[in-house]
């Protein structure tokens, strides 16, 4: 018998305003005890409903309709809550991603242990055992007296961590643990939690939509679309070759970025909607390979290769055989996609004009503390130039001081000394470090923003064709029909066609990579003549990031405007960028063109972030990727 | 239980998610979301229909009383009987008239303080979350100041020491101390929705901080506005009765609370006249559960979690 058993589960969405959504269709599989299994897709495939209907977290509209979880030998569909209780926690964990903010924030780390203890009545010193958990998670001991505001989000998600490990649990379920935080936070945590289970033992169920990082640790990876497992195999096997086509295109979104060329490919199209019923292949739509057979036959899940495989086309050994595990022989398995972002460069982006320069800043941010004053640099002399139709990335960790220039470019702030120089305008020159009032809202027009979080960069309450309105009000004095128009336009611009069908929804009808287009579409509203995107593409699916870096590397050559691209992935910045500056506790530590700063890092810091890129076929060769310069 | 458990967002904190599934559910039915959300919850929807009871007796009430309430001709003191269902005062006047008439006063009240009382919260809370800096703090210390005053005490001191008495001088009070607790919530929610990117967007786009305010924050306000005025209102209520039944009310001025007051000034306990005891305060009570019922369906509005969907 194994640690737990999931056999035909099925769970329905039935929300009130809307159609029933099938999220899990008839999904059976086992985990053994101490054995690391990856759950992955892209959102919404059902992973996280999935992983909550097995705990049986759900909570309406959600519900079970069908099938069976055995854990331990206890069937968990049946129990009641009281021994669902005592199950969780004690013997089945888990770590979301927003478990670091679900901390307890008015008490310190250290009681937080002691409630966790007592709570489930664990006998002995808080403190020895609290110590011994944090230092499992690579933590200072200090970390106990502190409160959660004043540890970074690395710092919490160890904490969670910590505390889902408290109790030495058989299973850990972890969703996107370390979605959203920095590349070599990540690297860190997960290395941390591999040493973990071997030492401890325990099994472990991980879910997210980066393949990448899964096939790096887990031993089994199981593949969802559409509600349904797609390919369950060995880690190893579907390193060596990917069966499902759905696989094989989640594989496209990684390289190695210090190769000479490189390319990734993604999927067109978005997962299908579970609320209309579908006869035959669920990935029909979106699959290179479909054949008329796939639109009328469901296939079924049946062994292959070592595991089970759910493709009609694989299932006759019809598939072009493609060999994993060399970062070359994945080059041509990109181009089974038809759309590859590979992005052309000017030859020489000295010959593109300077849009705004950034001479010798310096910002310092002082503090009060009682009497004492205390000052950080959080930028040191940084020198560098934006040029009309030419990317440049902003490469560093969280803290370095990327986001701070971003706020003395556009204004919000002012250098403590050096010049922000604007020369892109039809006027006079703009001292930047200067304006204020009318004339500073007025400079912001040739100056926009993409953000991170496309979640939280639209008002919820506002439709799309209300949110363009509004800088087309401002800068282009258009209203109504005219306004609503351009808005079409710009919605067109930005692949969003046809522009009727979004103007009049709301932000959260849409997915992650609309919402991110839409904010683009908003930045280009004004004509901007520098565009800064702030991790665009971060809390993005990796599957689609390649497609919005396409469609800012084309906006950058069509509009002719100057990027800065402020990242802390160098495979994004090799892909979109022309020159790279990387920053390092506020100093421009390395610049130049992309490809010799990353092909061959002179850096340490510049080594550690290239380290830390997922890259599944490291693990294939049993080496990491080579550097070639 | 205070093991860690799967985030469940505190009530009150999601006010964003709460207002984006209003807003979708609002555009399906033309009434305004937040309602739809409340009408769904079934204590609510009794609380709602129990309110409406209320609010319809205090439109018709001259319709609906039997005679006028301060027509004092009757006999004095009578029980219950045929032509005065509720019996007499002391000074015979019909208590079941003035029960009606009542409503009116209650009602009057509730709306006129809740109203007044969430406009100084809205704009004093909005202010200092949004503006920041020293305004923050003189305003924070006003609402600071606002908290710790206790409200009763006051209410009494201003009302007793009022050169006018009338019902607007107790709704002004009962505003002037009650507005505080909304106004703290307000700004910290404020706060929060501050530092919103779509806020950042919308000084990218060129809006100016009132519109801003107007269009971008306080949409995402609604449920709070909502809960603070029912906050309000109940208390309002609760206070005008009670300043009535100590005496503190306008003698003019027929309400529940100076029912309460004369019934035990008149020596209806003495009389066994119970109908004229019991009857305000009972509308007192059903009028103040109708309110919690209500709370029931604004914790689901706040609370993803607690929806009947
Ligand atoms: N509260 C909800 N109401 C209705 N549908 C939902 C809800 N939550 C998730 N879904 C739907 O269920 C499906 C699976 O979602 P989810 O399990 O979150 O996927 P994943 O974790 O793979 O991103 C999606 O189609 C999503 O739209
Ligand atoms: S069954 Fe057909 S459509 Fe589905 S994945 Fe296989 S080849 Fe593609
Ligand atoms: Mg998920």
């Amino acid at each position: 018998m194994a640690l737990l058993e999931v056999d035909h589960l099925s769970v329905t969405y039935t929300p009130r305003d809307q159609p029933a959504n099938r999220a899990v269709h008839d999904v059976s599989f086992r985990i053994a005890d101490g054995e690391f299994v990856g759950l992955l897709g892209e959102s919404g495939c059902g992973k996280s409903t999935l992983g909550n209907a097995v705990l049986r977290l759900l909570s309406p509209p959600a519900h079970i309709t069908g099938g069976r979880v055995s854990f331990d030998g206890v069937d968990l569909t049946e129990a009641d809550e009281e021994r669902l209780r005592e199950l969780r926690w004690v013997d089945l964990s888990t770590v979301f991603q927003s478990s670091m903010n679900s901390l307890n924030p008015v008490i310190r780390v250290e009681a937080q242990f002691a409630d966790t203890f007592a709570a489930h009545k664990v006998p002995g010193d808080v403190t020895a055992r609290a110590t011994e958990l944090l230092e499992l998670v690579a933590l200072d001991r200090r970390v106990l007296r502190a409160y959660p505001h004043e540890l970074s989000g690395g710092m919490k998600q160890r904490v969670a961590l910590a505390l889902a490990l408290a109790l030495r649990p058989k299973l850990v379920l972890l969703d996107e643990p370390t979605t959203g935080l920095d590349v070599v936070v990540q690297r860190s945590i997960l290395t941390r939690l591999a040493e973990l289970r071997r030492e401890l033992g325990f099994a472990v169920l991980f879910v997210s939509h980066d393949l990448g990082t899964v096939l790096e640790m887990a031993d089994r990876v199981m593949v969802m679309y559409g509600g349904e497992i797609v390919e369950d195999r060995p880690a190893g096997e579907v390193l060596r070759e990917p069966r499902h086509p759905y696989t094989r295109g989640l594989l496209g979104s990684y390289a190695d970025p210090r190769l000479p060329e490189v390319r990734v490919s993604y999927i067109p199209g978005r997962p299908p909607d579970l609320s209309r019923t579908h006869t035959g292949c669920l990935f029909t739509a979106r699959c290179p390979h479909a054949e008329d057979a796939c639109r009328t036959t469901h296939p079924d899940l049946l062994p292959d290769r070592g595991g089970l495989v759910r493709c009609l086309v694989a299932q006759e050994d019809r598939l072009p055989v493609v060999t994993l595990g060399t970062a070359e022989a994945h080059t041509a398995l990109g181009s089974h996609f038809p759309a590859t972002a590979g992005l052309d460069r000017p030859a020489d982006p000295a010959d593109a004009a300077p849009v705004l320069t950034v001479e010798r800043v310096t910002k310092r941010y002082t503090s009060r503390r009682g009497l004492r004053t205390s000052s950080v640099e959080a930028v040191r002399d940084a020198s560098f130039t934006l040029r009309r139709g030419t990317v440049t990335a902003l490469v560093g960790q969280s803290g370095s001081g990327k986001s701070t220039l971003a706020r003395l470019i556009t204004g919000v702030e002012r250098p403590s000394t050096g010049e922000v120089r604007f020369t892109g305008g039809d006027g006079p020159d703009l001292r930047v470090d200067r304006l204020r009032g009318r004339a500073l809202r007025d400079y912001r027009r040739h100056v926009q923003m993409i953000f991170q979080d496309p979640f939280s960069a639209l008002n919820p309450t506002r439709t799309i064709a209300y949110a363009l309105s509004r800088p087309l009000a401002n800068f282009a004095g258009l209203g109504g029909a005219a306004a609503r128009e351009r808005a079409a336009q710009l919605l067109e611009s930005v692949g969003l066609a046809p522009a009727g069908q979004f103007l009049d929804k709301l932000p959260h009808q849409l997915s992650g990579g609309q919402r991110q287009r839409v904010v683009t579409a908003r930045a280009l509203a004004p004509e901007p003549r520098v565009l800064i995107a702030d991790e665009p593409i971060s809390m993005l699916d990796v599957s689609i990031r390649a497609e919005i870096l396409e469609l800012l590397g084309d906006l950058v050559r069509e509009h002719r405007l100057a990027m800065l691209y402020i990242t802390h992935d160098l495979l994004s910045a090799r892909l979109l960028a022309d020159e790279v500056l990387v920053l390092n506790q506020g100093t421009v530590v390395e610049s130049g063109p992309t490809r010799e700063v990353i092909g061959a890092a002179r850096d340490d810091y510049t080594r550690l972030l290239l380290d830390s890129i997922p890259n599944p076929f490291a693990k294939a060769t049993g080496r990491a990727a080579s550097p070639s310069a | 239980m205070s093991t860690p458990a799967p985030a469940v967002p505190a009530p009150g904190t999601d006010t964003e998610g709460v207002q984006a599934a209003a807003t979708a559910v609002a555009r399906t039915t033309r009434l305004p979301g937040w309602f739809v959300i409340l009408w769904r919850n079934r204590k609510c929807r009794i609380g709602l229909l129990m309110l409406a009871a209320f609010v319809l007796l205090a439109v018709f009430a001259p319709l609906l009383a039997p005679y006028d309430p301060h027509e004092d001709a009757f006999p004095t003191s009578l029980g219950p009987t045929g032509s005065h269902w509720l019996g007499t005062t002391a000074q015979g006047e019909d208590v079941l008239s003035q029960l009606v008439v009542g409503a009116r006063t209650s009602m009057l009240v509730g709306l006129a303080a809740g109203v007044l009382s969430t406009l100084i919260g809205l704009v004093i809370g909005l202010t200092a979350g949004f503006v920041g800096g020293w305004v923050d703090e003189v305003l924070s210390f006003l609402i600071n100041l606002g908290l710790v005053v206790p409200a009763l005490p006051l209410m009494v001191t201003l009302a007793a020491y009022a050169p006018v008495r009338g019902i607007w001088l107790i709704i002004v009070v009962i505003s002037v101390t009650g507005w505080a607790y909304g106004a703290r919530i307000k700004r910290s929610q404020v706060i929060t929705l501050r530092t919103r990117d779509y806020v950042t967007a919308a000084r990218f786009a060129g809006d100016g901080t009132a519109r801003i305010i107007a269009r971008e924050i306080v949409p995402n306000m609604t449920s709070l506005i909502v809960l603070g005025f029912m906050g309000a209102a109940l208390a309002a209520i609760g206070g005008e009765a009670g300043l009535a039944f100590l005496g503190l009310g306008d003698p003019l001025t027929v309400s529940w609370g100076a029912m309460l007051n004369q019934a035990s000034l008149g020596g209806a306990m003495l009389t066994g006249q119970w109908a004229w005891l019991i009857a305000p305060g009972l509308a007192l009570s059903l009028l103040i559960t109708s309110f919690t019922l209500i709370n029931f369906g604004i914790d689901a509005l706040s609370n993803p979690h607690l929806r009947e969907d």
